[in-house]
């Protein structure tokens, strides 16, 4: 009975709500005087001096009001961070060598609105850019921090450094936040690429002739295709800096041409990392030209398919391939 | 605020600033040189124009020699560049070149903490309760500045800055008012301060001549503040004893100087009866040396922070001329004789004349004194005083010039005169009759505040009286001054020289119950309240204070208020803090706490609905309902009919059902 009093009173487990969920409590924020808090001590100190050796009784008012601002600012500062709820935000897939993107979401309860607090990566020495964020009362805000994404496999967010100066910036008042946060890093996918590993008639080229049968995916337009065969969808989704030209479907007589992306059939003597780019390349290029394609790699086998979902399995098993997935 | 809009942030926190730093250095004008002055203006001219166009700031190569040459005028203004008001004049030309000089962070706290000490340096020259107001004003503004720099997205309105930093300071004043009392003070200065003497002021000075009087008589200025702990004396027993002059040219009077008074020597034999009637005497700073003393008070002042010397003419002095407000504690006697058995040979100093001097008065005085081998002194007082009272003598400020035979010009032809010419021409009169006479000169009377109780003596209350040395009664008072105009005694100078009521508005003649002299006794209490707790709040007054205090907060009783305070403002904190809350959030964190008790847990960026079949499982297995942690009944409904949703952040976003 009595623990729950004051379990209710100091309201600490409120505070923890979820891992990598997480209320800065005043334990957790840090605060020591910024540069310019040790220049108005000394300041201060002067003040004092001048006030005592000409007796100016305004002047001692005038520091000691001075010194109690800067204990304000001080309470203020640890303020403006304390009880600030922190939590993950969506993460997005990226390809090895680029940057990932972690949205961090912060949340102010509380009845005054908070203002710049700068969040990075990593510790205090590195420099990674510096995000400021303003959290207004009882709202919220998101802050996207960036991170390079060097190799494949899951990629857990760093430790997250929090600061604030304001309201007068003689502190600086800090926390760091470890965030449950982890990103899909799929493989870098090969340059330049190779052919896909087309089988069937589409190997056996001159056979097949070209024809109005079967759709045989998308090639780029040349100069005579007929209007109707543009592939308006495939053009749609392209974005210009993606070589976004016109495309032209492309249909085939004969057999049809069957794609199959299998880890296995790659020439062994290619480093594994190799293989793994190429492969990721192949979905790509096979997404991009919307043909339907099999996988195959280790344990993971997919049947012939096309779309998001498809791609993200098999990226995803690419991504992980040897890797342990993180508990 | 309008008008501002459309500039960029930068240059609207840089008009801010500005702003502010004319704020401080505004006080700062009266004193300068109008050169600097001049220069600041335009500098800060210029700072706005650049600011507005949107031009760079002037290359150091330009503003080096500028600041060099601004030094130098500086010398040539004040013929040296160490000491107060040079160094008050850099810091502002410091200031403002500095202004011109920003480009990173650190200098915007260069140019605030300037600030800081410049807002210091203006209260060399005024520390007022205007000034007080102005200071905490341009404080907050300054804050403002501070706070407006640290913004890194959305800026509010300069209104709501100006609320926080009003917040600040706020915040800070209890804490301010807590330092100002308990912060150990020191005795300044810490070190001298060469060439920072300021002029003399008016007030009693070492030599009288006439004139000396009748120009102090006129000024209205703060000459010492007095509490009586008991009641106050009578009006006419208020005779503040400072300066004794013996020597006479025939036309000024000085002091022939007296050895420093050993407390335990003979050369002065007091005695006095009775109980004192102790008194506390704030004493404006006059940069003149005299301790004014009510008569009689036993030589052994001690004013915290000066050295304290006595003449055997018991004047008080201190050693350095005083140029700050000091308090003294002292205790006078009304029934006293001053070195009663003096050796008659020891008197010569104090029968001292000019010769070729005042040939009537010389013969005036012989027909006083008869022709006795010894000299009926109480006799030729009385009679002297009787022929001042009869003779139809004027007491007037403005008496005509006399010539060299000042006194006998006075006595037979004018008769016009102020305190000085009736105590001069008094002890001229003793003397020539050959008893040991002297003036002394000080204030007399004073004016009672009824909202304080202290006494406000002003330079207008000086006074010049006389002593007379009696075989057996030692130094005994005469005050000339009293036989021909006693209401001056009585009244004070108001009272005996009525003045004309200005612009015939009745209530700007001071009488004692018009709502102005109300208005004027309030003024003057808070004028001294501010002098006595914020400007002299030295480290006397703070042992005196904190000993009373602690005296007090040792009693258990308002410990025991102290601490209900405490403790009922930490609830109410508290209930406030639990009543902002939302319930829903509340019930459900609880609910989830419940849940991971039990090893139900929802990853983070799982819905609530992730939690269902977990829950589902546990009350299957357990058989029981949880006890729900709140009466809030909505809360029930909520959580188990899960129509609760949530955003991707895991807080409640949409409640149906409540």
């Amino acid at each position: 009975m009595l623990e729950a009093f004051w379990r209710r009173v100091f309201r600490f487990e409120r505070r923890k709500a979820r891992d990598g969920d997480v209320v800065l409590t005043l334990r957790r924020v840090y605060i020591l005087p910024a540069r310019a808090g040790l220049a108005f001590t000394v300041l201060l100190v002067l003040m004092l001096i001048g006030a005592t050796n000409y007796t100016l009784g305004l002047g001692f008012a005038l520091t000691f009001l001075a010194a109690a601002c800067a204990v304000a600012d001080m309470v203020l500062t640890v303020k403006n961070l304390a009880g600030l709820r922190l939590a993950g935000g969506r993460v997005a897939p990226v390809f090895a060598g680029d940057t990932a993107q972690f949205g961090i979401h912060l949340h102010n309860a509380g009845n005054t609105d908070r203002y710049a607090i700068r969040l990075r990566f990593g510790t205090v020495g590195e420099g990674p850019p510096e995000h400021a964020a303003d959290v207004p009362a009882r709202g919220s805000a998101t802050v996207v921090l960036a991170i390079a994404a060097p190799e494949r496999g899951w990629l857990r967010a760093p430790r997250v450094h929090l600061e604030t100066r304001f309201p007068l910036g003689l502190f600086r008042a800090w926390s760091w936040w470890q965030p449950d946060l982890r990103v899909l890093v799929y493989p870098h996918p090969e340059t330049p690429a190779q052919p896909l590993p087309m089988r069937g008639a589409a190997r056996e080229e001159g056979h097949g002739e070209v024809g109005l049968d079967n759709f045989a995916g998308i090639r780029s337009y040349q100069p005579g295709d007929p209007l109707r065969h543009l592939a308006w969808r495939q053009i749609a989704r392209l974005a210009p800096e993606d070589g976004g030209q016109l495309v032209t479907k492309h249909f085939e007589g004969g057999a049809v041409a069957e794609l199959a992306l299998d880890f296995a059939q790659l020439p062994p003597h290619m480093d594994v990392e190799a293989r793994l780019a190429r492969m990721t390349r192949w979905v790509l290029d096979a997404e991009q030209r919307a043909l339907p394609y099999s996988f195959r790699l280790g344990h993971h086998r997919y049947a012939a398919g096309l779309g998001d979902a498809h791609r993200a399995a098999c990226l995803q098993a690419l991504a992980l391939y040897g890797r342990e997935p993180l508990p | 605020m309008k008008a501002l809009a459309p500039l960029t942030r930068d240059k609207q926190d840089t008009l801010l600033l500005v702003a502010a730093a004319l704020l401080v250095l505004a006080p700062h004008f009266m004193h300068l040189p109008w050169w600097i002055t001049g220069t600041v203006c335009v500098t800060l001219l210029w700072r706005v124009l650049l600011t507005l166009r949107g031009r760079r700031l002037p290359p150091v190569w330009l503003l080096l020699p500028v600041a060099l040459i601004a030094m130098g005028g500086v010398f040539q203004s004040y013929g040296t560049l160490l000491g107060r008001d040079p160094g008050v004049a850099m810091l502002t030309l410091l200031l403002v070149f500095k202004l011109l000089e920003m480009h990173a962070k650190r200098d915007l706290y260069v140019v605030l903490f300037l600030s800081f000490f410049l807002m210091l340096t203006s209260f060399f020259y005024s520390q007022g309760i205007l000034t007080g107001l102005a200071m905490a004003a341009t404080l907050v503004a300054l804050l403002t500045v501070q706070i407006t720099y640290q913004y890194t997205g959305s800026v509010p309105t300069l209104g709501r800055r100006l609320r926080l930093a009003a917040k600040m300071f706020a915040l800070a004043a209890p804490l301010a008012a807590a330092l100002f009392v308990l912060f150990p003070r020191f005795e300044g200065p810490l070190w001298g301060m060469p060439g920072d003497a300021q002029g003399p002021r008016s007030g009693i000075s070492d030599t009288m001549a006439p004139g000396t009087m009748t120009n102090l008589a006129l000024s209205e200025e703060l000459a010492f503040r007095v509490r009586f702990d008991g009641a106050p004396p009578a009006q006419n027993r208020l005779y503040w004893r400072g300066v004794v002059l013996s020597h006479y040219d025939g036309r000024t009077w000085t002091r022939i100087g007296g050895r420093l008074y050993r407390r335990d020597g003979d050369a002065m034999t007091l005695r006095v009866n009775g109980t004192p009637a102790p008194y506390e005497v704030t004493l404006e700073p006059s940069e003149r040396r005299w301790l004014f003393t009510l008569e009689l008070t036993p030589p052994a002042l001690e004013v915290p922070g000066e050295r304290v010397g006595e003449s055997d003419e018991l004047e008080s002095f201190t050693v350095r001329p005083i140029h700050r407000r000091v308090r003294y504690r002292a205790a006078a006697y009304a029934d006293y004789a001053v070195q009663p058995e003096l050796d008659p040979a020891l008197t010569g100093k104090w029968l001292q004349l000019p010769a070729g001097f005042n040939p009537k008065t010389r013969e005036l005085a012989r027909t006083l004194r008869g022709d006795g081998a010894s000299v009926d002194t109480a006799r030729v007082v009385a009679e002297t005083l009787l022929l001042l009272r009869m003779k139809g003598f004027v007491y007037t400020l403005q008496p005509p010039l006399l010539g060299r035979d000042a006194i006998d010009e006075f006595l037979f032809v004018t008769r016009q005169g102020f305190c000085e010419h009736y105590a001069g021409a008094f002890v001229f009169l003793m003397r020539a009759a050959g008893i040991p006479a002297r003036v002394v000169t000080g204030y007399q009377g004073g004016e009672l505040n009824p909202v304080d109780g202290y006494m406000t003596v002003r330079q207008s209350d000086a006074h010049a009286w006389a002593e007379v040395w009696i075989k057996g009664h030692g130094w005994l008072r005469v005050d000339p001054t009293a036989a021909v105009a006693p209401d001056r005694v009585r009244l004070g100078l108001g009272g005996a020289l009525p003045r004309e009521a200005p612009y015939g508005i009745t209530a700007f003649r001071g009488d004692k119950d018009s709502w102005l002299a109300r208005l004027r006794f309030h003024v003057n209490a808070g004028n001294n309240a501010w002098n006595q707790w914020i400007l002299d709040y030295n480290p006397e007054r703070q042992r005196n204070f904190l000993a009373e205090l602690s005296a007090r907060a040792a009693d258990r009783q308002t410990l025991a208020a102290l601490a209900i305070l405490l403790a009922l403002a930490w609830l109410w904190r508290l209930l406030r803090a639990r009543r902002r809350r939302d319930p829903v959030q509340t019930a459900w964190e609880r609910f989830e706490l419940l849940l991971a008790r039990h090893g139900i847990r929802r990853a983070p960026d799982e819905g609530p609905h992730s939690l269902a079949p977990g829950w589902r499982r546990w009350r299957w297995r357990t058989k029981k309902r949880p006890r729900w942690p709140n009466s809030c009944n909505c809360t029930r409904r909520c959580v188990t009919a899960r129509s609760m949703t949530m955003n991707d952040t895991g807080r409640s976003a949409v409640w149906s059902n409540c």
